[in-house]
């Protein structure tokens, strides 16, 4: 017997794509206003366990095929090099850098290494979220 | 519709690049020119306007608030009553709309106006399950919704 679930999966539908992007403002808002790396990656894993709470698992497998751990282990290599980075070029292991470009369509812009760390962390985040949350789900 | 929009924003853009002027103003302005002309070109889509549609959703929202303070006033006069004489009531209202979107839509309108909350939709979604805090009058009920709701609903997704 499968109930109808209308109510609910349309609004999740439609409630992904605003969590979603909220996160990724969240994410990058994270240098000057509250939020960050882990904040961001909560979100978005929350976006996206909406939606297994709305379908199921293998619904949402079939749109977002992908492999968390290797998200994980990616997040942890993109922080872990831009950690390390600056001992290759004479400063210690975490010196940050950052300028100012004149981007197109941007205009003049800030970019700081932090950022990129932070992406580790987002997808570490994400990662290890979904990781936890599949393995459970999928248990029988 | 959504083939109206999009020209819409095409006639926009290209305004913006026939002037040069790629800011916010330069694109309202390209999508009020492109406006006048789909209002010109009307005879020539197979569907209505889309700003028909627009001015039903207008409408729809001032009908929603116009309906919710009227339903915030009867439920405080059923909650301030000092005798306790409400007839709750569940009832089943059978509604003809098809697609996801106004089921949805429907329910969440029926749900935000107090004093009536959609507990489930039934499986081949015909059937909307009500509960009234205060309902003597089921026919009068079902009848009200038809007749606001869901008519201003019909009217914004005709085609």
């Amino acid at each position: 017997m499968k109930t109808n679930d209308v109510i609910l999966q349309f609004t999740a539908k439609i409630v992904f794509f605003i969590i979603f992007l909220f996160s990724i403002h969240i994410f990058m808002a994270g240098h000057y206003t509250p939020g960050g790396g882990f904040v961001g990656g909560l979100l978005t894993a929350s976006a996206i366990v909406l939606l297994i709470l709305a379908f199921d698992l293998k619904t949402v497998q079939t749109g977002f095929n992908i492999n968390y751990r290797l998200l994980v282990a990616t997040g942890l290599l993109l922080a872990v090099g831009t950690a390390s980075f600056p001992m290759f070029v004479g400063e210690p292991f975490f010196t940050h850098f950052y300028d100012y470009f004149e981007l197109p369509f941007f205009g003049n812009t800030s970019l700081h290494t932090a950022m990129l760390f932070d992406a580790g962390v987002y997808l570490v985040v994400v990662g290890v979220t979904l990781t936890i949350i599949q393995s459970i789900g999928e248990d029988e | 519709m959504a083939f109206q929009i999009l020209l819409n924003f095409g006639v926009a853009f290209v305004w913006m690049f026939i002037v040069q002027n790629f800011s916010g103003q330069g694109f309202i302005v390209g999508y009020v020119l492109g406006l006048i002309l789909l209002i010109g070109m009307r005879r020539f889509f197979r569907s209505r306007l889309y700003i028909h549609r627009v001015w039903a959703a207008i409408k729809l929202t001032w009908l929603f608030i116009g309906e919710l303070i009227k339903a915030n006033i009867a439920v405080l006069k059923v909650v301030l009553k000092p005798q306790l004489d409400m007839q709750p009531a569940f009832f089943a209202y059978p509604t003809d709309l098809k697609e996801d979107w106004e089921i949805v839509l429907l329910s969440s309108l029926i749900t935000l106006t107090p004093g009536t909350v959609v507990i489930h939709v039934s499986d081949d979604a015909k059937t909307l399950y009500i509960h009234a805090i205060d309902c003597t009058d089921v026919e009068g009920e079902i009848d009200g919704i038809r007749t606001s709701f869901e008519r201003a609903i019909k009217e914004v997704s005709r085609a």
